[in-house]
């Protein structure tokens, strides 16, 4: 409860604040986000599972982000950032569908 | 969730769901929270950003690809310009040319309708009548007139009668005795007394005329008179229709022009 609260309060402060990306964090924020959606998903599916677990939760989306960065980080200085950039959203997207699906076989049963 | 509260009624998914709902403040759930809150933060950022601007989001590679393109449209475009103004301005030219060779030839139509007696012509010339109480002058003497002026540059002839018919003299105007002193000239019949209107150097035709044992002379020994006038402008308007040819056709040209 306290998360999706959290998760709405920080919605509402990105869209009212505006504030500008830094020129460093624009290429790693479209990634972070995506990688942080990814252990979102993964939370709420232990979630339903019933394996949740805080301490697991934070890690894996601190790791997440910091890897999916890493990788990207990684691939502009190897001069392959653009399409490490893809595999990345690729495997995370992946990663995210199937957490849903796993979701929704918890919620609805199908 | 293990907390032992909630622990019965969390068999299921949404059990579980349910009970995770329920607003309990421990160390995870505000670290959580704290998590899910920079994450919508971020993505409200990103998202914002996204739609203020297409390129400040870019990486380099992409920026420097997107004005590779740019560079490229650009000479394309240039080039496209470049050959449209080439083709304008041959246009221009092709137009212009057609104009001049249209008024050449609409030029070079005046002249020829001149010489075939299409076209009335005007310009100095002399009018030279012949008087012939006696009947005397014939067609030959006429012919004769008319040959002189020729050679003295005639370049638009008219024969008739000082009131009565005028006939475009051409190159295949031919002169006929009809009896009775009058003169046939192409169907026309003219008697006496008669004129001749002519087009070209006043001085030189009437010199012409005027020679020795000339036209003039063979008129006075024929009892007849011939009148030689000067004039700054003659006027021939008698007109003769431009015959159709039958067979002849225009041979092409060599070359061009």
């Amino acid at each position: 409860m306290i998360a999706a609260l959290g998760l709405v309060l920080g919605i509402v402060a990105g869209l009212f604040l505006e504030p500008t990306v830094p020129l460093w964090l624009q290429p790693y924020l479209p990634i972070a986000v995506v990688a942080a959606l990814d252990a979102l998903f993964g939370g709420l599916r232990s979630l339903l599972d019933g394996i949740f677990d805080d301490k697991v939760f934070v890690v894996s989306f601190v790791a997440n982000v910091l890897v999916a960065a890493l990788i990207v980080f990684l691939g502009d200085q190897l001069g392959v950032g653009a399409q490490l950039s893809t595999g990345v959203v690729v495997v995370l997207g992946i990663r995210i569908f199937s957490n849903a699906a796993a979701i929704r076989r918890h919620l609805f049963r199908a | 969730m293990s907390s032992p509260e909630t622990g019965r009624a969390a068999t299921t998914g949404r059990g579980r769901l349910v009970a995770a709902l329920r607003p309990r403040a421990s160390r995870g759930q505000l670290v959580a929270a704290v998590l899910c809150a920079l994450l919508g933060f971020a993505a409200a950022v990103q998202v914002r950003a996204t739609q203020d601007s297409d390129l400040s989001g870019l990486r380099q590679t992409d920026l420097v690809r997107i004005l590779d393109d740019v560079t490229e449209r650009t000479a394309r475009l240039q080039a496209e310009a470049r050959d449209l103004e080439e083709a304008r301005r041959q246009v221009t030219n092709d137009t212009n040319g057609s104009r001049a060779a249209v008024e050449e030839a609409r030029g070079r139509a005046r002249t020829l309708g001149i010489l075939a007696g299409t076209l009335p012509a005007t310009g100095p010339g002399i009018e030279f009548t012949i008087s012939d109480p006696d009947d005397e002058v014939t067609a030959d003497v006429l012919l004769d007139a008319l040959h002189e002026l020729r050679d003295a540059g005639a370049e638009a002839v008219e024969l008739g009668t000082l009131d009565g018919p005028r006939v475009r003299v051409v190159a295949s105007t031919a002169l006929v005795d009809a009896g009775d002193g009058a003169v046939e000239v192409d169907g026309t019949r003219l008697t006496a007394p008669y004129q001749y209107r002519v087009i070209g150097d006043p001085g030189t035709l009437s010199a012409a005329l005027d020679i020795p044992g000339g036209v003039l002379d063979v008129l006075s020994q024929n009892d007849a008179q011939g009148l030689v006038t000067e004039q700054d402008e003659v006027t021939i308007t008698s007109l003769r229709p431009a015959p159709e040819p039958e067979y002849a056709r225009p041979a092409p040209e060599d070359g061009d022009d």
